[in-house]
């Protein structure tokens, strides 16, 4: 119960005391004081307040004092310091401290309840009138990439501000007092060394002052690795990372285990490495690399047993050099790798190639280089580890150079050429670097037999590195000896006993073909060859530098692939195998070959072209060997057909040299042939050659030609002969005599048509008449048969039937009956409708003359009973057109009769007084008769005597007459 | 009096070819200078001269004027020395590569090589009825060179005084090349 009472008098003793500030005013913070960092633009503000105040709000206020505007206005909680019962808040301004002044007031808070304001505790700026001189704050500020940050410029007294300019870039300004300007720079990018320029301009473009703001990174280090180099020290080594931008004094600064690096220290050090003092008894250690820079810090550390980390220093070479051999000897800069268990590795560069050795051993320092060469250049390098418990190799040391002393030169590599029996080469090549182990002097060559007691020394020829010889016979065996010498000594003695000559074999040599360049030999192993094989060879083709080579082929082999750098394409080659005996070398093989065959440059030789009959025979000789440049595999004979070559035949067997081309013509031929090897083909030899016939063939086909045509001239002529009848039957036939009709004197011709039934019919056949002038024949009227005449009469005359050899010509007779008259007026324009008239049958067979015609004769005076009569009128096939005085001019009828009458006009030669040439196309044109062609005659006379003459003749042959 | 000739070490002919190629190379090197800071190309800073002499040299003789510029250009070298021991301070100089470092040690030795080159000369040239007047030259120190960028504008003023001072005595010496010229011709 007690309890319960305290209780309630403690809460009622706490209302009262809350009650009573609340109504009372709360206490102003008392001894407010403000200090600035400018450099942080840090504003410390410390004050009191009443010990038991339980106040823990104040509300802080920082105003730019010359424009009263806020800078800061926050209520903030702040605990005072338990021992001294201060309080104290910071504020970190944005803007330089020294822009302008800045006021700061503080005041308590309880709930909403606050204090009175404190009195202003004042932070002069640069900006007060006692401070004339313009500038631009901050100055030599480091910021980071991406930071932005305020300038202020603050004005000259009397001054007007202008711009704020970076770069060239004018930035956005603010006020900040009567003489200062703010501005915001973002720090986009890393600066140069020099920093990035702020200035800041009146307004007449004048320069107040400037800033400068160095824009950069923090420490960015990485990978830190100690170990030790000389085993009393340790060097621990870090990647750069990033680089920072900032320089001189921004720049990084390093310390190792709280002690500075020295070297990494320095000014535009880039090396990035750190020195400490330390020993291989240590133990495990931890280093600890701290880099800062203005923009902050970085720490790494590494944790090891120097024992593990050791990497040895470059060594210091010496060498002492021999022939073949050299001692190569180092030393330390650091005494104490002599008790340290080493690896070394010595890398050793002769020629372009390395060779690297290894070494071991306690405190290694010497190492004996052998298998070197002599009068050899040498480069030597050495770098070493430690055996136990490896780390990494040292440093390289410095690249030593030597050279080998010189040795006596190696055996020199020789061979024989026999040029003939007695006569030959001894041949050697010359020692390479390699085998002269020095300066060559100079070579001995010697010749040397049984039979004679010194050797003949021979003097070698220049530089050709061969020598002739002769041999005085045959007798024992000859041995050839070359050595070499130079400034250490002679090469051992290399020896050959010369070997019986053997020729080439020409042409007649198996061939072998190159691959790659070269020739891939084997061959079947000899017994004889106790010290191995030797291939030769040696252009045969080519011109100059045809110097024969060789190989040696060790012993057991019985392949080989030669390849040289002379050989050619295109050059053929004698490849040679010996087998190397303790005598002569004994030749196994030969044979020839291209290493690559090419087209032919040369063409055949002697291409000529006979005649032989009708045929013409090529042939030719061989290709020259220098331009075959191939096995020739055949050639191409191509024929010129006026344009250009076709290929004619292409022989295939190269040993065939000639071709013989047939089924010619006389004409002139052009060849042309060509060689080919597998390569191609080479140039051409072209050749003409005209064929022209035999002069007997020619006489006897003459003779041939004559003897056929007269033979078959008789023959025609016995066939025609006997036959004679048949001929005359077909293509002759006698002309039958006309058949007159009863002629009646009292008859008028009245119509076109000659109507000869007054006139019993006749025959007319020609009759020549010997008497008559000028040669003409006579129509003879021979009297035939009336009633043939009848029949035929009967029948409608058709003028273009050939069967027909006669033809018919009707009359018509005025006074006739009148069914008959009526008859022949309804069909007066026609032929056909004579019916009843006298036909005349007239079959002509050489009428080539009747130009001597009477009309009169052929009217009213022919006598029916006459037996032979002057054809006129009606039948006038060779008519004068002669006008008979006795025909009366004006009638009609008679003119239409002439007009008839000149309707048959086959071979006149007289001239129409008519135009009216329609109606002679009708009966009676001789177009119509057999045999035409015997009535066309030339319309000369003179012609138709001769067609007479010829006629008549061979009428006569026909008939059998004389 | 011997004839002087041209072809001795202290000539004011090799001087004065020395001193005009210094102060081409002066002119260069502010070029250079402007080409890195590029805001001084539009805005140089203004500013009275860094090296004063005591006398007007209008009115002194060809010789005193001599010695006159020869202290002047002294001053110019110390400068000069500062200049490039503050910009190595502060890591500006990249290694010494670029053309502005190489120009400016060019002109550092060649203003050595004046210096001592003049001061033969004057030994040379001094004569008993020479008159003494003060040598020194002085210099101002930088009021305030505490910042990165008024150490760039005191640089500029430094460049601005060697190509001054480098001008005014090459005019020198060239006239006092042609007076030896001339005195040596009349005594020949």
């Amino acid at each position: 119960m007690r309890f319960l009472l305290l209780c309630a008098l403690l809460l009622g003793l706490g209302a009262k005391n809350g009650d009573g500030q609340r109504g009372s005013q709360l206490p102003v913070p008392q001894k407010v004081t403000v200090n600035a960092d400018l450099a942080s633009q840090t504003l410390s503000i410390t004050w009191e307040n009443d010990f038991h105040s339980t106040v823990q709000l104040y509300d802080i206020k920082v105003l730019r004092t010359e424009l009263m505007e806020v800078a800061y206005n926050e209520t903030v909680e702040v605990r005072p310091d338990p021992t001294l019962g201060v309080h104290r808040w910071n504020w970190t301004s944005d803007t330089p401290l020294q822009c302008t002044s800045l006021s700061v007031q503080i005041r308590s808070r309880l709930g909403n309840q606050t204090s009175e304001w404190s009195p202003p505790e004042i932070i002069r700026g640069m900006d007060i009138p006692d401070k004339t001189k313009g500038q631009m704050l901050p100055q030599d500020k480091v910021v980071a990439v991406g930071t932005s940050m305020v300038f202020c410029c603050i004005v000259d007294e009397g001054k007007k501000f202008g711009a704020i300019k970076s770069n060239w870039s004018e930035l956005a300004s603010t006020m900040l007092s009567r003489r200062t300007y703010a501005t915001v720079r973002i720090n986009d990018s890393p600066s140069e060394s020099s920093g990035t320029n702020v200035i800041c301009f009146d307004d007449e473009k004048s320069m107040i002052d400037g800033a400068v703001v160095f824009v950069g990174y923090p420490p960015d280090i990485r990978d830190l690795v100690c170990e030790t180099r000389d085993l009393v020290s340790v060097e621990c080594h870090w990647v750069q990372g990033r680089d920072t931008h900032l320089v001189g004094p921004r720049r990084m600064f390093f310390k190792l285990n709280e002690r500075d690096c020295l070297d990494a220290n320095k000014p535009g050090v880039v090396e990035q490495k750190c020195q400490l003092n330390g020993t291989l008894d240590q133990g495990e250690t931890k280093w600890t690399l701290r880099a800062r820079n203005p923009l902050g810090h970085v720490e790494l550390t590494d944790t090891a047993d120097l024992k593990n980390r050791i990497r040895p220093l470059a060594p210091e070479l010496s060498v002492e050099p021999e022939a073949r051999k050299a001692s190569l000897r180092w030393q330390w800069t650091a005494p104490w790798y002599n008790t340290l268990p080493l690896v070394c590795e010595v890398q050793l560069v002769c020629g372009g190639q390395l060779r690297t050795l290894n070494y071991t051993g306690k405190g290694l320092a010497q190492v004996l280089l052998e298998g070197l060469q002599p009068y050899e250049k040498y480069r030597v390098k050495v770098r070493c580890g430690a055996q136990q418990n490896f780390w990494k190799w040292g440093s390289w040391s410095s690249e030593l150079r030597f050279s080998t002393k010189e040795d006596r030169p190696d055996p020199v590599d020789m061979w024989v050429y026999m040029t003939s029996e007695l006569t030959g080469y001894i041949l050697w090549k010359p020692l390479s670097k390699s085998q002269s182990h020095g300066l060559i002097q100079g070579y001995r060559v010697t010749l040397s037999s049984l039979t004679e007691e010194h050797p003949q020394e021979l003097l070698p020829m220049g530089l050709e590195y061969s020598v002739p010889f002769s041999l005085d016979s045959l007798v024992g065996d000859h041995v050839a000896t070359v050595t070499a010498r130079n400034a250490a000594g002679v090469s051992p003695d290399a020896t050959i006993t010369i070997p019986r000559f053997q020729p080439d074999g020409g042409e007649a040599l198996p061939g072998i073909f190159g691959t790659g360049g070269g020739f891939k030999l084997s061959w079947s192993p000899s017994n004889n060859a106790s010290c191995g094989y030797v291939v030769t060879w040696n252009c045969t083709s080519g011109g100059q530098n045809c110097r024969l080579d060789w190989v040696k082929v060790p012993e057991g082999n019985t392949s080989a692939t030669i390849e040289s750098g002379s050989f050619k394409a295109g050059v053929r080659y004698n490849v040679s195998i010996y087998a190397c005996t303790p005598g002569a070398p004994e030749l196994l093989a030969r044979s020839q070959g291209y290493v690559q065959e090419l087209a032919p440059t040369a063409t055949v030789t002697n291409l000529k072209a006979d005649q032989r009959g009708s045929d013409i025979l090529l042939y030719w000789d061989s290709v020259p060997l220098e331009g075959q440049r191939g096995i020739i595999r055949g050639y191409t004979v191509c024929l010129y057909n006026g344009s250009h070559f076709n290929l004619l035949d292409n022989i295939t067997d190269p040993s065939i040299k000639n071709l013989t081309v047939t089924k010619l013509s006389y004409d002139t031929y052009k060849f042309l042939v060509k060689p080919y090897t597998s390569a191609g083909a080479g140039p051409g030899f072209t050749v003409s050659i005209r064929l022209e016939p035999v002069a007997d063939m020619l006489i006897m086909e003459i003779l041939i030609a004559l003897g056929t045509v007269t033979a078959l001239f008789i023959v025609v002529t016995i066939v025609c002969y006997r036959k004679r009848e048949w001929v005359k039957r077909t293509f002759y036939p006698d002309i039958p005599e006309p058949k007159l009709p009863e002629w009646s004197p009292t008859q008028v011709f009245v119509s076109r048509t000659l109507d000869m039934k007054p006139c019993p019919s006749s025959s007319v056949r020609i009759v020549e008449n010997p008497g008559r002038k000028l040669g003409k024949e006579e129509l003879e009227v021979v009297l035939e048969d009336p009633e043939e005449a009848e029949s035929l009469g009967n029948e409608p005359a058709d003028t273009d039937s050939d069967e027909l050899a006669s033809l018919q010509y009707y009359n018509q007779v005025v006074g006739e009956p009148s069914g008959q008259a009526a008859h022949a007026s309804e069909s007066a324009s026609s032929s056909s409708s004579s019916m009843g008239s006298t036909r005349t049958d007239i079959t002509y067979t050489g009428i080539q003359t009747s130009s001597v015609a009477d009309t009169s004769s052929c009217s009213s005076t022919a006598a029916p009973n006459q037996t032979v009569i002057q054809l006129s009128g009606g039948y006038q096939p060779q008519m004068n057109p002669v006008t008979s005085p006795t025909q009366p001019q004006d009638s009609s009828s008679d003119v239409a009769l002439l007009e008839a009458c000149r309707g048959y006009q086959p071979q006149a030669s007289w001239r129409l007084d008519s135009t009216e040439e329609a109606g002679l196309d009708s009966l009676g044109s001789p177009t119509s008769v057999n045999s035409s062609q015997f009535l066309l005659p030339e319309s000369s006379q003179e012609e138709e005597r001769g067609h007479a003459s010829s006629t008549t003749w061979f009428r006569t042959l026909l008939s059998g007459k004389p | 009096m011997a004839a002087r000739t041209d072809s001795s070490r202290s000539s004011p002919g090799r001087s004065a070819s020395l001193a005009r190629v210094l102060h081409a190379d002066c002119a260069r090197l502010l070029e250079l200078y402007k080409e890195k800071e590029s805001f001084l190309a539009e805005h140089g800073p203004e500013g009275p001269n860094i090296v004063a002499v005591s006398l007007s040299l209008d009115d002194l003789s060809t010789y005193d004027k001599l010695r006159l510029l020869r202290s002047a250009l002294r001053e110019c070298l110390a400068l000069l020395r500062s200049v490039m021991s503050r910009e190595e301070e502060l890591g500006y100089s990249d290694g010494g590569q670029g053309e502005y470092e190489s120009m400016r040690n060019t002109v550092r030795d060649r203003l050595e090589h004046l210096l001592h080159s003049t001061e033969l000369l004057l030994e040379e040239t001094r004569t008993s009825n020479s008159p003494q007047v003060p040598d020194g030259a002085v210099s101002v120190e930088p009021d305030e060179v505490d910042g990165a960028f008024q150490a760039k504008v005191w640089t500029y003023r430094v460049l601005q005084e060697l190509v001054h001072w480098t001008r005014y005595t090459s005019q020198t010496l060239h006239i006092l090349h042609a007076e030896w010229e001339a005195e040596g011709q009349q005594t020949m």
